[in-house]
This record gives structure tokens, C-alpha cells and sequence, in this order.
């Protein structure tokens, strides 16, 4: 419509004005239409938003058109298969590979500046190399992505159709950024060698940023669907849009779920190339390959580890705002029939943090330093092994009437207490603490501190620990057992700040107080195999909770394709038994995990030379 | 650094970090509209 006005209007314009001054009329028009043009590709459009606010002020003058209202014979079948298991599978995979390669640009562009900080051109090549684990990943994405729009397509037409009616040309900016991403990508990837050096290697940081900025804005966009159709902004009751496309995308659950995204992202790209490193740690030969990897190894543990404490504190604001959305939508997920996915949750995070902290213990014996701290190593066990069976255990177990008279009633006596929120938020907290203990005081083995401020420094340190964790129990028994619930939930703030608290200063103390610190000798490539086990433990555990807490995220929204607005009508339209649900999450791992086995063996042969048959 | 030092830097640490969660729980607690008594009960 606008570019009808423009057109309607500009020969009289043009006409209007002298003939001298008509080029540059032109010119400027030719600019506007540009620049109206891509607001339009943008879903800026301010006229398109104006019109929207008129229709809306004008009430019934104009009846907005709603969703679609869908019966089971909307949705197209192929053959007797389950579509919703098929757009599982796809969305699920394309999740997997989407997630890996959009983090490992990120830590990559760090690991190089590290690299042209320091001069070592170690970093370099350890960046290279994790990029280019990532190039075939990169591929195998935008394959399942296209798979999965045609399945969607397919087998869900008109929710297609609605979806693309409520986000517009938004969905282009998506296809143009995904360009840009991927002519980015293979610049950024092949100038490595070429832009290495001088002020070469500024620009080629650079397309790593500009990479990474497009990257995350692709992540954001996608999220915006996915949000859209948990808590749907901008439009009205029945589904008929009355705001803008910002008002759309910038839904209540969007940023609780672009943080989320962004941190686990980290961490699973980060457990992936973990494993690469002990997977060609373990095929080495030479004891330089050996060295590489296992320092190639540790580093990726030390991103996944890193960025996976913060996680949960993502996770509880987005809960907590799903909560403040929709208190049923939470109870669903976390007191109804998915609450026992809850569980499995603990078993998962559980097994990450107790292989991460393994192979922060077992990565101690690279230096004679460890010494000093490795009595501490069986306390740090004792509380991970403690918080991961409270953690672990049910507040209600599906009992038959002869279970329930021989326990006493539903709640076992001792076990009831364990299995609520405080008891949970507690055990959490504690394993937090406890395994950033354990990466402090691997990051404390190979050095002595200098500074004169030291023992000092030390008793903060110590002070900070033990203040904290009582802190945490405080909160948790005090408020959680004996006040009343609004106190319960205040209360668990206290105790997210308190392990953050430990977290920052422990980095910021450690950071002042090791500089210039006398570093110990440290031979890398000295650990033991079963270290590196922990190291294919991670991706395992990282790929199942994904898919886990994917599923969860999704079916909170039980019968509806976009939540209240737009209802699922399809064979499919409830939220299966959680037995199914675990079979499907089980094969989509497994999936994902035979395709990284494919991406590291593909990473492998790109350095593979054949022997010369002369020369044999 | 001697005992009595040593001593000393440790009960200042402590008593400092004891000081600063405590006004950290009040400031969480009250940034909650949830605010501490003196005794670390509850407001009523």
C-alpha cells in the first residue's frame, strides 16, 4: 500500500519541480523506496503498524482475522506415521546442530584474542581446529532445518500459514541473516592463514564478531516463534494480530528464553568439541598429539563448566516467568504430569557435574602442585554425592494402596522432606559451590601466589565459602520449612545470590592474587584415560537434557499450537506418556550422537594424507 | 605473619563476609517486598 502512495503521488511531485533539481528528486525518492523497502523486509513497517493501531481503534469497524479454527481432517497424514513424532525428530536434531554451531564461533573468537593477547600460537590453531569441527556441523544444520520446514509445511499447513501470517517478513530477514551467516562463516574459516598476522588478524577478529552477532540475532528470531507460541504478544484473543511485529516477537517468555538459549549453548558446544579432544586424545600416538588434546580437552571443559554454572539461574528466572505468564502453564510443568521429567532433570545435571568435577580431579595429577588441595577432593564428593540423591528423590511416588499401608501414607517419612523445592534448592546450590571448589582449586594447582596480601586473600576466600554455604542451608531450611511459601520463594533468591557471590569473587580473587604467581611444573598429555571418559560423558548427558527440557518447554502448552489462541486439533494434540516421551528423547540422542561421530570422523579425514604408492 | 596476625585476618574476614551476606540477604529480601526483622525472622 505504501509503495501504491508513493507512486500515486511522485509524477506530480516530480513534475512540480524544476528540471534541474529532477535527478536529485529522484535520487531521494529512490533512497526512500530503499529504505521503506527494507523496513518493509524487516516487518518494520511504520505504516503497516499504524494501520494496525487504527484497526484496533476502530474496534468492530473492521473484524480482525483470528486463527484458524482446525479440525483432525486439516492435518495431512503421510502413511500411518506419527507427524508429530516426525517434526520431534527434525526440530529436535536441527535444535542439536543449530545449538553446536552457533556457540562454537563464540568461544572461538575468544580463544583466538587470547591467542594474539598472549603471542602463544597455540590458541590459533586450537580455534581453527574447533572451527573446523564445526564447518561440517554447519551443513548437517541447514539440512535438517529444511527438512524440518518441509515437514512442517507438509504436515501442518495451516499453522504454517498462521505462524506466517503473524510474523510476515520477518521470516525473510531470517532467510537473509542465514545468509549472511553462512557467507561469513566460510570467510571467517578459510582467511584463518590468510589474515593471521599484524592488522591482518584485527579484520579477521572482526568477521568473527560480525559472525557472532549475526549468529545470535538468528538465535533470537528463532526464539521468537518459539516463544510466540508458549505466550503469544501482539495479537488479540482469537489469534488476529494487533501489534506490531516488535510487539509479537518481544513476548513475556523471549528473553528469559534467549538468555537461557545462549549460556547452554555455550555449554553443549562446548561438551561437543570436549569430546572430539578426548576422542583424538585417545586415537593419539605421539605424546605431542597426546599434550594437544588433552589440553584442547581442558579447555573445553573449562567452557562448558563455566558457563553451565550460571545455567540454572536461567533456567529458574524463565520458569519463574512462565510462572507469572501462566501459573497453570507451571503447575503443568512442574507439578503435573511432566514434574517427573523434573527428576530425570536432576539425574542429568547431576551426572554432568559429577564427570565434570571427575575430570577437573583427574586433570590434578598433570602437576605436582595438587597436592596441597587434594584432601579436599573426598569432602567435595561427599557433598556432590548427598545434594544428587536429594536432588534425585520424588516428593510422590505412584504407589498401590498396599505400598501406601506398608510405607505409612504417600510420603515416606524421611524421604518427604527431601522431595520438596527447599531440600532441592539447597542440594543444588551446594553441588554448585562445591564444583566451582573444585575448578578453583585446579586453577590453583600449577601455582604459588606472590603477592604479599596472600594469606589474607586466602581467608577471604575460605570466608566466603563457608559464609555462603550456611547462607544456603539457613535460607533453605528456615524459610523453606518453617515460614510460609511467599517466604519460600523470596528466600531462594538469596541462595542463587550467595553461590554467585562465590562464583565472582572467587574468579575476582584468584585473578589478583595469582598474577604474576610462580607457576608450577604442569606436563600436559599426563592424565589418565578414564579421564577423558568423563570428557564423552558430558555431550551425552548435555544432549539428553536438552532434548529432556526441549520437550518439557514445549508440551507445557498441552493442546494448543500457540497457547489459548490457536488450538491443536490434530491425532496428536496431547501431551503423551512419559514413558513415549522418553523413547523419543532416547532416539533423537542417540541420532545426534552417531551424526557428532560422523562430524569428528569427517574433522579427522580433511588431515589425512595417503601414502604415496611409490614411496611405500 | 605471626599467630596473633594471623588469627586476626581470619576473624576479620569472617566477621566482613559475615557482614556483607547479611546485608545482602536484607537487600534481596526487600527488594522482594520481603523485608528482615533484626532477629532474621519474618515480617509479620
Amino acid at each position: 500500500m505504501w509503495l501504491k502512495t508513493l507512486l500515486t503521488v511522485s509524477p506530480a511531485a516530480a513534475a512540480s519541480v524544476p528540471k534541474q533539481g529532477r535527478t536529485k528528486w529522484c535520487l531521494w525518492l529512490a533512497s526512500i523506496m530503499v529504505v521503506m523497502g527494507l523496513g518493509q523486509l524487516l516487518g518494520i513497517s511504520p505504516v503497516d503498524s499504524l494501520q494496525a493501531a487504527e484497526v484496533v481503534a476502530q474496534g468492530s469497524a473492521e473484524v480482525l482475522k483470528g486463527a484458524p479454527e482446525l479440525a483432525a481432517a486439516d492435518y495431512p497424514r503421510v502413511g500411518n506415521s506419527s507427524s508429530r513424532a516426525v517434526v520431534w525428530i527434525l526440530a529436535q536434531m536441527h535444535l542439536f546442530f543449530a545449538a553446536f554451531v552457533l556457540a562454537v564461533p563464540l568461544f572461538v573468537v575468544v580463544i583466538e584474542w587470547v591467542g594474539v593477547k598472549t603471542g602463544d600460537a597455540r590458541y590459533d590453531d586450537m580455534a581453527h581446529e574447533f572451527m573446523k569441527v564445526s564447518m561440517t556441523a554447519y551443513s548437517i544444520t541447514a539440512l535438517f532445518g529444511g527438512t524440518l520446514a518441509f515437514a512442517l509445511f507438509l504436515l501442518y499447513p495451516d499453522f504454517m500459514g498462521y505462524m506466517l501470517e503473524v510474523f510476515g517478513s520477518q521470516v525473510l530477514v531470517y532467510a537473509l541473516l542465514f545468509f549472511l551467516e553462512s557467507a561469513i562463516l566460510y570467510m571467517y574459516y578459510y582467511s584463518w592463514y590468510a589474515l593471521r598476522y599484524g592488522n591482518a588478524k584485527y579484520v579477521h577478529l572482526s568477521l568473527g564478531l560480525l559472525l557472532n552477532v549475526v549468529g545470535t540475532t538468528l538465535l533470537v528470531i528463532a526464539n521468537a516463534w518459539a516463544t510466540f507460541m508458549m505466550a503469544p504478544s501482539g495479537v488479540d484473543a482469537n489469534g488476529a494480530v494487533t501489534g506490531d511485529i516488535w510487539e509479537i516477537i518481544r513476548g513475556p517468555l523471549w528473553n528469559p528464553v534467549n538468555l537461557h538459549r545462549f549460556i547452554a549453548n555455550i555449554a553443549f558446544g562446548g561438551a561437543i568439541v570436549g569430546a572430539y579432544a578426548a576422542y583424538k586424545f585417545l586415537s593419539g600416538r605421539s605424546n605431542t598429539e597426546k599434550a594437544h588434546y588433552d589440553w584442547m580437552g581442558y579447555t573445553s571443559n573449562f567452557i562448558a563448566v563455566l558457563s553451565f554454572l550460571p545455567l540454572p539461574f536461567a533456567g529458574y528466572w524463565l520458569m519463574a516467568e512462565v510462572y507469572a505468564y501462566s501459573q497453570q502453564m507451571g503447575i503443568t510443568a512442574m507439578g503435573g504430569i511432566l514434574a517427573w521429567l523434573f527428576i530425570v532433570q536432576a539425574v542429568l545435571i547431576g551426572t554432568i557435574l559429577l564427570a565434570s568435577n571427575y575430570y577437573l580431579w583427574s586433570g590434578m595429577s598433570r602437576t605436582e602442585g595438587s597436592y596441597r588441595y587434594k584432601w579436599l577432593v573426598k569432602y567435595i564428593a561427599i557433598v556432590l554425592t548427598g545434594g544428587f540423591l536429594v536432588w534425585v528423590t520424588p516428593h510422590t511416588l505412584i504407589l498401590s494402596a498396599k505400598e501406601v499401608a506398608a510405607l505409612g501414607g504417600s510420603h515416606h517419612h524421611l524421604l518427604g522432606p527431601l522431595g520438596i523445592m527447599p531440600a532441592k534448592n539447597i542440594a543444588v546450590n551446594l553441588m554448585l559451590i562445591v564444583t566451582f571448589l573444585s575448578f578453583q582449586l585446579y586453577r590453583r594447582s600449577d601455582k604459588v601466589a606472590t603477592v604479599s596480601w596472600a594469606p589474607a586473600g586466602n581467608a577471604l576466600m575460605v570466608a566466603i565459602y563457608v559464609i555462603a554455604v550456611v547462607n544456603v542451608i539457613f535460607a533453605g531450611v528456615y524459610y523453606g520449612y518453617f515460614t510460609n511459601t511467599v517466604y519460600k520463594v523470596g528466600s531462594s533468591v538469596m541462595q542463587v545470590v550467595s553461590t554467585l557471590v562465590v562464583i565472582v569473587a572467587g574468579v575476582v580473587i584468584d585473578g589478583m592474587m595469582y598474577k604474576g604467581a610462580k607457576k608450577l611444573p604442569s606436563e600436559w598429555g599426563k592424565v589418565s584415560n578414564r579421564s577423558q571418559y568423563a570428557l564423552f560423558a558430558l555431550p551425552v548427558a548435555f544432549t539428553w537434557l536438552m532434548a529432556l527440557m526441549g520437550y518439557v518447554r514445549s508440551s507445557v502448552r498441552g493442546s494448543w499450537h500457540v497457547y489459548t489462541v490457536m488450538k491443536d486439533s490434530s491425532p496428536d494434540n496431547f501431551i503423551p506418556a512419559i514413558g513415549y516421551a522418553g523413547n523419543m528423547m532416547t532416539i533423537v540422542t542417540v541420532m545426534f550422537l552417531l551424526c557428532v561421530l560422523f562430524v569428528f570422523w569427517i574433522a579427522s579425514l580433511s588431515s589425512t594424507k595417503q601414502i604415496p604408492p611409490d614411496s611405500q | 605473619m605471626n599467630l596473633g596476625n594471623t588469627v586476626l585476618v581470619w576473624v576479620i574476614s569472617f566477621v566482613v563476609v559475615t557482614l556483607f551476606f547479611y546485608g545482602l540477604d536484607h537487600m534481596v529480601m526487600s527488594s522482594q517486598d520481603l523485608p528482615l526483622n533484626l532477629n532474621l525472622t519474618p515480617a509479620q
